[in-house]
């Protein structure tokens, strides 16, 4: 095969890896934190492209200016969603037996009823934003790039960073990775769990809202575009090690150039193939990921 | 397990209780045909025992060691692809067909669950999403395998013999309706003979504590395996069943992760490891779908679904075990007043 050909299909996937990659961050916090998958992850990621395709169709605001509402709306629903519906589960979980699948139930119970909500209000149709700029591309040797995915990749890149920032610097930041380690010594060290559990879950939504923003210009939004990225996003998270961002983002980066080179020797319907075997492999031979610790 | 054979004092008499209202349940759905007169409502009643069905077979392996799979759809789907390919290709009858499919669908069970048995917990169940997904992308982007044609997304009808009872078509529903009547009714037996064998317990062990029973010497392995191809091998027979009961098979319909859900939901809303459960819930969610989907799904498409989230939401919260468990409570209490 054409090595430029190739060529072009390792940058695209590295462009859409990246995108990956930053989708996966909010589930990864989540679990690396609470020990919870949220099944529900991709749905919140619909919401979030919904915020901005909604705002340009009837007020005509610039999807990457509708970031300022879409991440605190995303963070507000992330938050009382963890607070009102899962919180009582994990406040039980701490009397009782534990129960992982139960959370992943109630979460694929949101997922339904979200997406369906969104079927309902909105009908099945696919849409999108129209930029003036959407089709320009930037010329870099041979490969041309196009501008909304390189800003979506470069934001992708920018939300990691910021987001492991925010975890290394701040008190809060400070507060969350103690929790991650340790749940009630973290408590007992004058922790707030139950606020911080609260935090973390619309910390990983709002991620997801800004993610959204810089999707919508180029990738089409319907109620049911979450599923996909929601099973993409558990491949990124084992691939690249539970609860690690710098992990997300390599698992991002993997899954996008598997997905994109694969695409050009089978159909493009066949290639999440590669991704399932990869995914099917990590976690039979390797279950920590590329990046994790040992637990 | 279950409360009433553990109180004593009461126990003659709840049984006695239960066995009334099992035998009254029984024949109400064995004269139901009879009774109901509209083909609709026969078919809803139809589709509402093959998710029971479904839902026990899950059971099986699920509901006693309290894994949760998301991917059991890949069994219905390769045995009801079985069935119909040599159906097709060899005329073979679906009656012979459907068991050399749940035998492929078993084989598929233990090697899936060979590895993925290691994993626990919600590595388990993406596992089992990943390999049900993994079959089904392959089946929709392949036309031919081996000679044999399997017209990917398409998927394959079933070709039309007529009245052909020795063939598994029937002209009315009613022969649907026995056949897998009796189908729920074998795995229900089934379930009971594993709840109340060496195996039921072992398992029940298992999900107590998978580590302690293996310290003292459980092969957690074994056992599970076991389990898993029981429940694998049922649940290919339903698959069969689908398929000869619409007469057409596709990777979407008989392998989408929709299926794979519906039927842990209703499991799991009834009450898992419990052999009433699952029938519970089936009976419960199943008519409300349909009837939500034919009377509002012009105006509101998605209710149903909404629906069965808003029930597994309240129900994951405030009924951990499951609709069984109010029940239960309320015959015990019933009987305890005479």
């Amino acid at each position: 095969m054409d090595p430029i050909i190739i060529g072009v299909a390792v940058v695209n996937g590295l462009m859409i890896g990246g995108i990956y990659g930053a989708v996966a961050l909010g589930l990864s916090l989540i679990f690396g934190v609470m020990r919870v998958i949220n099944f529900a992850h991709g749905s919140f990621l619909m919401v979030g492209m919904f915020i901005p395709y909604w705002l340009w169709k009837l007020f005509g605001v610039n999807p990457y200016l509708s970031v300022v509402v879409a991440a605190p709306a995303l963070f507000f629903l992330g938050y009382m969603v963890q607070s009102v519906v899962i919180a009582p589960l994990i406040r039980r979980e701490r009397a009782l037996v534990l129960e992982p699948v139960s959370v992943l139930m109630l979460t694929a119970g949101l997922t339904w009823i979200m997406d369906n909500l969104a079927l309902m209000f909105f009908g099945p149709n696919f849409r999108a934003v129209q930029l003036d700029f959407a089709l320009n591309t930037i010329q870099i040797g041979i490969l041309s790039m196009n501008v909304t995915r390189l800003l979506a990749f470069i934001m992708s890149i920018l939300v990691a960073i910021g987001l492991s920032m925010f975890l290394a610097k701040t008190d809060l930041g400070r507060a969350i990775r103690s929790t991650a380690q340790n749940r009630d010594a973290a408590a007992l060290c004058g922790i707030n769990v139950s606020k911080v559990y609260n935090i973390t879950f619309g910390l990983g939504c709002a991620t997801l809202g800004i993610v959204a923003c810089f999707m919508i210009p180029f990738y089409y939004v319907s109620p049911s575009v979450g599923l996909g990225f929601g099973i993409r996003s558990f491949i990124v998270v084992v691939l690249g090690g539970i609860g690690s961002i710098p992990g997300s983002i390599l698992g991002g980066l993997v899954l996008g150039v598997v997905e994109s080179v694969g695409g050009q020797f089978v159909t493009a319907t066949s290639a999440s193939l590669f991704s399932f075997i990869i995914f099917i492999g990590v976690l039979v031979f390797k279950p920590t990921g590329l990046m994790g610790k040992k637990v | 397990m279950s409360g009433a054979q553990i109180s004593s004092g009461p126990a003659g008499s709840s049984k006695s209780l239960k066995y009334i209202i099992g035998i009254a349940v029984f024949a109400l759905f064995l004269a139901a045909p009879l009774l109901i007169t509209s083909e609709y409502i026969l078919h809803i009643l139809i589709m509402t025992v093959y998710f029971a069905y479904l839902a026990v077979s899950w059971n099986i392996i699920c509901g006693y060691v309290g894994q949760l799979s998301l991917g059991h759809s890949i069994f219905s789907g390769i045995a009801g692809y079985v069935s119909v390919l040599l159906f097709i290709d060899t005329g073979l009858s679906p009656w012979i067909g459907m068991f050399i499919g749940g035998l492929f669908a078993m084989m598929v069970g233990v090697a899936i669950g060979y590895p993925c048995f290691r994993l626990r917990g919600p590595y388990f169940t993406l596992t089992t999403i990943a390999f049900a997904e993994l079959v089904r992308i392959w089946l929709e982007n392949t036309d031919e395998f081996l000679g044999v044609q399997l017209k990917g997304a398409m998927g394959l009808l079933v070709p039309l013999r007529g009245d052909a009872p020795a063939l598994f078509q029937f002209t009315g529903k009613e022969p649907y309706y026995y056949t897998i009547l009796a189908m729920l009714l074998i795995a229900m037996a089934i379930t009971f003979w594993v709840e109340r064998s060496r195996l039921g317990y072992y398992l029940k062990a298992i999900k107590g504590d998978q580590d302690g029973a293996e310290a003292i010497g459980v092969n957690s392995t074994k056992y599970m395996l076991t389990a898993m191809a029981i429940s694998s091998f049922l649940t290919g027979l339903g698959g069969c069943y689908y398929a000869q009961l619409f007469r057409y098979i596709n990777p979407e319909r008989n392998m989408g992760i929709d299926i794979s859900i519906e039927t842990a939901l209703m499991a799991i809303v009834g009450g898992q490891g419990t052999i009433i459960g699952p029938v519970l819930g089936a009976f419960l969610l199943t008519p409300t779908g349909e009837l939500a989907r034919s009377f509002f799904g012009g105006a509101l498409p998605g209710l149903h679904l909404v629906i069965y989230g808003l029930v597994l939401v309240l129900v994951v919260i405030f009924l951990p075990k499951g609709l069984i468990s109010p029940l239960r409570y309320l015959i015990r209490k019933g009987v305890d007043r005479k």
